[in-house]
């Protein structure tokens, strides 16, 4: 053996025990490994160490005598002699907790912290008992806020370095910051800036001591009287882990389950406090059914009957869902035997054409987000903003940046909350991206480079050198106002690279549970095609659809032509949602009968519906998710759903019975056994897997009968001189009706602005904040404009579902990209 | 078998009680008619009643909503809700107070164990025994019914029989135990009692050992090394 091989662990004698420690491992993990837990407060195990609190001393000899050192700044060498509990350690403990407390108020009984508090556990597990001090405590301002959402109680605050780690290693905001010094030292934000960060209720979570507390929990609750599940977080589909806590049959708090593959522990303030629109006073608790302009509550017998009674009337064909992100994949599998195997109709689609070609997305490679964050990888973004849309997939993309070496190399129509760290920033005009993707390819393969899509040669170039090591394309919709070929395109182009793979980046909740479901035309459950799949279906439904159906652009097209009877929209706001504005609401206005399925009343059933069923939200029903990866994890019921709602499989079931077709489900468990009976990938999906598999989930692999779409070859019309090219992109926070009902977000919606490239505002002739005329060849909004010089030359770019200017009124659902004139108002 | 004799013994007992002062009282719980006697006997010095909800001086509500005495109680019979005092107008001192206070009279088993766990002595019990309910929302005394009035005495519920001198020393803190458990402490106030209406004096005679020689100093503990 040679002497790099012996090296492999390392014998560290922990308390008088050997334990054989991992080269470069921190005593404090290995201590905790070893079974031996050594407190702290500063320590945390996503973050660097910084060793501020010194709470982790303990007697290290490592040949030269016994000496106090911190664990958590120590890595682990060999022959190493740690001895957590000899009189030494348990007086500096002491000490430390006597000094911590000098200042630290004994307000526990107010504290939110109080009863689930480091400092508190830590001192009665290790404190001295009495303190010597009897002189008056620091005083500050009791708590400030320093965001919408977070409070700071700055005489709580022990200094750890914890939050303000987070805002700047994690988050990349470095907005709070440690100010004044010594006795005063005190973490602030700087003067009259908030800590504006998407991500900011993780500090509150990390916080060792009640400094930082959010404004959702505060005071409504002790631990003691929480009661928790573990589930998954739903306004997105990064699926980070959450525990779901309630207090009297009421979600009150979620908190983020370190999850190694996933989220890490961490949480978007978004997936963090949206269980807020699930406590709304405006939650359907009853059916309602239209009568005139209005919609009244009534039973469920009579709800039923009546959306029975319509679709039984109408021809298969003539029948149409739209949406399913919201749903378990339970649901959706009960959603897609009902629409495809009972109605009989194919019109099925969970994407609003804000999403991409399911055959794209489940044909192509995948890559899990740790592949994706593969150190020393590279990471091709060719979609969203991930800070705007996929927060717990930011965070991780970050940290692989910043942390661990990986190249990322953004091909986006604007600049995003990833460029300040992006290798490459290559902005393509709208529509071009794939011109842009063929090029870099073939610079990359060692052809010559040219500039495409505006994007010069040499950016080309210089990117395509930095293409190496394992190689993750993430692809999604950066730009609403652009038709999803162009990214189908790039993608077909960007597989030309050796061994990379695919990570989408759709962001509409269980979106992928929703396509592996078969909630999309041509496609059933399990990754398989109604071509592919009908004879392995033959036995548990009653029929296949025989032909593909619409995809949402075609059945609203469809609908404002009359050729839809039934429009049943499965929690989806076409108005709000659907890229195209006008044809959803001509849509809307034109087709004889809508039933929809929600838990709150959006403007598309406001306007259109004639039933509403009230339907369960995430905490209030069991199943499962599909995260972006593929991988499924456990969504538990934690309270009771309001009044009378219900699951939406169960609604499903009833809807279908009625039909005279038992579709045979009797609890989640049953519709999971299905799905693995006749899933073609899902055949490792048990309960015992998913049980064993509780924080991590259950990666599903594999493309199934699902075969790669061919190139579409768009051609974008040419750009003429006197429009810009619109770019809608989703933002954090906007005016959907989720969020429209939570207190915690509703403010934080930004105002809508035109963003423009300042070297466009001469041509224009506009100033900073000027009202203009934003007019398409479908549309028109009036919006003030602002100067970004992250927005390329030509290019304008709009918030997509902003309160009051609704981007969507200007985007064609059927056009490659959208021109648009700004004229002053 | 039987010695005979024990039945005359034993009517002997029941001879010798019909010329001894009675113990039963004519009690009547207040509703006594006129000229009719209604007594009440006098309640041990620990004896636990109906709560009472005090306040300090100014008139601002102790209770903080902080649930420790929800945390606490065996027979899960209080609720409480905290919320964040208006700084204009607070209702106790500090950010927060109890929102929503009630306990259920049918659950409680008067252990004491709230008025052991208040941090600011906000809970305390009364001698009052007298509960009448005729369904089980009136068995809920909610805050209104907790609370003391502003002169610091407790609400004379309706039906209550509150008799003179009851309403007093109830926000006296009556502990059954020391402040830390240690019986060496019994017979010190060791947390300050001024701070409402009717101050308890100490008590005494738990145990034997109470004296002051046995006590060990307060601030200056050493941690061994």
């Amino acid at each position: 053996m040679t002497n790099t091989e012996a090296k492999t662990t390392l014998s560290v004698t922990i308390d008088g025990e050997v334990f054989e420690a991992r080269p470069g491992e921190l005593l404090i993990e290995a201590c905790e490994r070893a079974g031996t837990y050594i407190p702290r407060f500063c320590y945390h195990s996503r973050m660097k160490p910084v060793g501020m609190c010194r709470m982790c001393l303990v007697e290290v000899d490592t040949g030269r005598g016994p000496a106090l050192q911190p664990a958590c700044m120590l890595p682990c060498s060999d022959g190493m002699t740690v001895s957590t509990e000899t009189p030494g350690t348990r007086k500096v403990q002491a000490g430390i907790l006597e000094y911590l407390l000098i200042n630290h108020p004994l307000d526990c009984p107010v504290c939110d912290k109080g009863g689930e508090c480091p400092l508190q556990d830590q001192t009665v597990a290790y404190g001295p008992g009495e303190s010597r001090f009897v002189e008056e405590k620091r005083h500050y301002e009791k708590p400030i806020p320093i965001n919408d959402n977070v409070f700071l109680d700055r005489e709580r605050c022990i200094l750890c370095d914890r939050c303000t780690r987070f805002a700047d290693t994690v988050a990349g905001d470095k907005l709070i910051h440690f100010m004044d010094r010594g006795n005063n030292t005190q973490v602030n934000t700087f003067p009259d800036e908030p800590f504006a960060s998407y991500f900011s209720g993780n500090t509150v979570q990390i916080c060792p001591v009640g400094a930082l507390t959010a404004r959702p929990y505060r005071f409504k609750a002790r631990p003691w009287d929480l009661d928790e599940t573990v589930s998954t977080a739903w306004t997105d589909s990064a699926g980070a882990r959450v525990a779901v806590q309630s207090s009297r049959d009421k979600v009150i708090r979620l908190l983020g389950i370190d999850s190694d593959p996933v989220n890490w522990g961490w949480l978007s303030d978004k997936e963090r406090f949206a269980f807020e629109a699930l406590n709304s006073d405006d939650r359907l608790t009853a059916p309602l059914t239209r009568v005139g302009d209005h919609l009244v509550p009534t039973g469920w017998s009579t709800a039923l009957e009546r959306a029975v009674s319509l679709l039984s009337d109408a021809d298969p064909d003539r029948v149409a869902v739209i949406g399913g992100a919201r749903l378990t994949n339970e649901s959706q599998y009960a959603w897609a035997k009902l629409a495809k195997g009972v109605i009989g109709t194919d019109n099925v689609d969970s994407q609003l054409a804000d999403g991409l070609d399911p055959e794209l997305v489940l044909g192509l490679p995948r890559a899990t987000i740790d592949e994706a964050c593969t150190p020393g990888g590279t990471i091709i973004l060719c979609g969203p903003d991930p800070k705007e849309e996929i927060g717990s997939l930011y965070l991780r993309l970050r940290h692989a940046v910043v942390h661990d070496d990986a190249r990322l190399i953004e091909l986006t129509p604007t600049a995003t909350g990833l460029s300040p760290v992006a290798a490459h920033s290559l902005h393509p005009r709208p529509g071009e991206v794939a011109d842009l993707a063929r090029a870099l390819v073939e610079a990359a393969n060692g052809g010559p480079a040219v500039s495409a899509a505006g994007v010069s040669a040499e950016e080309i170039s210089s990117a395509a050198v930095a293409i190496d090591g394992s190689v993750t394309i993430i692809i999604g919709r950066a730009s609403l106002a652009e038709s999803a070929d162009c990214v189908t395109d790039a993608a077909l182009q960007l597989a030309a690279l050796p061994g990379s793979r695919f990570l989408s980046a759709l962001r509409r909740g269980n979106i992928h549970g929703a396509l592996d479901s078969g909630l999309a035309p041509g496609l059933l459950p399990g990754r398989t095609t109604i071509e592919a799949g009908a004879a392995r279906f033959a036995d548990a439904w009653p029929s296949t659809p025989a032909s593909r159906g619409l995809d949402t652009a075609g059945i609203l097209a469809a609908a404002a032509d009359g050729r839809i009877d039934v429009l049943v929209l499965l929690g989806s706001d076409p108005i709000n949602d659907f890229a195209g504005r006008p044809l959803a609401a001509a849509a809307l206005e034109t087709v004889p009968n809508v039933i929809a399925l929600d838990m709150l009343v959006n403007d598309s059933i406001a306007m259109a519906a004639d039933v509403v069923l009230a339907a369960s939200g995430a905490t209030e029903s069991a199943g499962t998710f599909t995260n972006l990866e593929g991988r499924i994890s456990v969504c538990r019921q934690r309270v009771t759903p309001p009044g009378t709602a219900r699951a939406d499989w169960m609604i499903a079931s009833e809807i279908a019975r009625r039909l005279g077709f038992d579709l045979g489900f009797d609890s989640v468990e049953s519709i999971r056994a299905e799905i693995a009976a006749v899933s073609v990938v899902h055949s490792g999906l048990d309960e015992k897997a998913l049980a064993e598999a509780l924080v991590d989930g259950l990666l599903i692999g594999g493309s199934g009968d699902i075969m790669v779409p061919g190139v579409v070859g768009v051609s974008p019309s040419a750009h003429d001189a006197y429009s810009l090219r619109l770019v809608a992109s989703r933002s954090m926070y906007d005016d959907g009706v989720a969020l429209r009902n939570s207190p915690s977000s509703r403010g934080l919606a930004r105002s809508v602005t035109l963003r423009l490239n300042p070297t466009d505002f001469d041509k224009i002739g506009v100033d900073r904040g000027t009202v203009v005329r934003t007019e398409s060849a479908v549309g028109r909004l009036l919006v003030p404009v602002e100067p970004d010089p992250g927005v390329p030359v030509g290019s304008a770019v709009l918030p997509w579902a902003a309160p009051g200017s609704p981007a969507n009124t200007l985007i064609d659902p059927f056009s490659t990209v959208t021109d648009v004139r700004v004229e002053r108002a | 078998m039987a010695d005979p004799l024990d039945y005359i013994r034993g009517f002997g007992v029941t001879f010798k009680k019909l010329f001894e002062e009675r113990l039963t009282l004519q009690y009547r719980g207040g509703k006594g008619k006129p000229g009719k006697p209604d007594e009440k006997r006098e309640k041990g010095l620990r004896f636990h009643g109906r709560h009472v909800l005090n306040r300090y001086e100014d008139g601002m509500e102790k209770c903080i909503g902080c649930e420790l005495c929800a945390g606490v109680c065996p027979a899960k019979c209080i609720y409480v809700r905290g919320a964040d005092n208006d700084p204009d107008n607070p209702t106790s001192p500090g950010e927060r107070f109890g929102y929503v206070y009630q306990i259920n009279y049918l659950r409680c088993i008067h252990c004491d164990l709230c008025v052991e766990a208040c941090p600011t002595q906000a809970i305390t019990e009364s001698k009052l025994f007298e509960f009448s309910f005729t369904n089980r929302n009136d068995a809920i005394y909610t805050k209104n019914e907790l609370l003391v009035d502003d002169n610091g005495k407790p609400r004379w519920l309706p039906w209550e029989d509150w008799r003179d001198g009851e309403d007093e020393h109830t926000s006296a803190w009556m502990r059954a135990t020391s402040p830390a458990g240690d019986h060496r402490y019994e017979g010190v106030v060791a947390w300050s009692g001024e701070l409402g209406h009717g101050v308890r004096s100490p008590e005494v005679g738990q145990s034997d050992s109470a004296d002051e020689s046995s006590r060990p100093e307060m601030a200056t503990t050493e941690v061994e090394q």
